[in-house]
């Protein structure tokens, strides 16, 4: 378990201090994902303590942003005033991203196989 | 041996003023929606995110505690924001070995289709008067959150309401989805799993798993990729379009 997170620790200091210093627009944890990632490819295998962390981390990702989340009731009067821009936007957008991606990959594929 | 006891207000006072307090309360209504999540068979509309944020602030609210306050506590779960984005190298890993020839449709397909969420968000958002705070916190909302709020902090738009956004971006997409796979007639798991890992996220993630295990790979690897790209385009495109 500790092993595990102690690997994920070291790629996100390395991310950390690329962003830094080389690409500030990028958050570092991004870029410790995109090291972890070739350094998986490059070994071809994810090791057991290392797999156990990222599934731990995977099904509770939720509580990791409850304390953001709850930053809401700052903004509560100003989504009050907006409320119904805001439902509209949101449903109207996240149908349509579905929608839009599962279309694109279904005439691809028709596209390229024929079934 | 009098003064052993406190009275139970001032145990109280001491308690609220303690980071310990703002932990527990984070770490234990997350745990109760959690159970009741489990308890409806991971129904989305029980998401237990949700269920903390909504418990979370009537609790503080109800105790006058500040915002700022809680957040001295709750800053410990934050912190590991960051670390749990560097975790989902490993499903975009395994998601990589099953590919078979579709990294190219699955990549073009998470980037039309994270296009639109964004330009449809921000201008129904925009057209219907939202001010510029809402608005700019409808750019990321599509992309899973400890992603999200790193990307909404470099385009300096505020980190909490593309949180807030992205929660209930997920929670109306994992409920949505299978009506909509329905209607168009997707019936492949895998595309059903990449479009749900792209406009849904986490909580589409946590859904797709509990039907498929093909779908949740994907949506997984989906959601990874999507932002991935959200983070290193975005910053950009939005430079772009402010200049």
């Amino acid at each position: 378990m500790i092993d595990g997170l102690v690997q994920i620790l070291i790629w996100q200091g390395m991310g950390e201090l690329i962003s830094k210093f080389f690409i500030p627009d990028i958050p570092g944890p991004v870029i410790g994902l995109l090291l972890l990632l070739s350094f998986l490819v490059i070994k071809g295998e994810v090791n057991q303590p290392l797999g156990m962390v990222a599934d731990t981390f995977r099904q509770h990702l939720g509580l990791l942003f409850v304390p953001a989340s709850v930053g809401v009731v700052l903004f509560l009067p100003d989504l009050k005033t907006h409320g119904l821009a805001v439902t509209l936007a949101l449903l109207v957008s996240v149908v349509l991203t579905i929608a839009v991606t599962a279309l694109v990959l279904k005439f691809f594929w028709k596209a390229t196989h024929d079934e | 041996m009098t003064n052993d006891r406190l009275p139970i207000s001032e145990i109280w006072v001491y308690l609220s003023g303690d980071p310990l307090f703002a932990l527990v309360l984070t770490l234990a209504t997350y745990q109760l929606g959690y159970m009741i999540y489990v308890k409806v068979n991971r129904h989305p509309v029980f998401s237990p995110v949700a269920i903390s944020v909504l418990l979370v602030t009537c609790i503080i609210s109800f105790m006058d505690m500040p915002y700022q306050k809680y957040f001295e506590g709750a800053q410990f779960v934050h912190f590991l924001l960051g670390t749990a984005t560097v975790a989902l190298a490993v499903p975009i890993y395994r998601g990589f070995n099953d590919l078979k020839g579709k990294l190219f449709p699955i990549t073009l397909a998470l980037t039309i289709g994270s296009a639109v969420s964004i330009f449809v968000g921000v201008m129904i958002a925009k057209s219907m008067g939202a001010g510029s705070t809402i608005v700019g916190s409808m750019y990321a909302k599509s992309v899973t959150a400890p992603i999200a709020m790193g990307i909404a902090e470099r385009i300096h738009v505020s980190p909490t309401l593309t949180a807030v956004f992205t929660v209930i971006t997920g929670m109306l997409g994992s409920i949505l989805a299978p009506y909509i796979f329905n209607a168009l007639n997707i019936q492949h798991w895998w595309m059903r799993g990449t479009a749900i890992g792209v406009g849904a996220h986490g909580l589409g993630i946590t859904r797709a798993f509990s039907i498929n295990d093909e779908a949740g790979t994907y949506a997984s690897m989906a959601m990874g990729l999507n932002g991935v790209l959200s983070a290193v385009l975005l910053p950009f495109i939005i430079g772009y379009i402010r200049a």
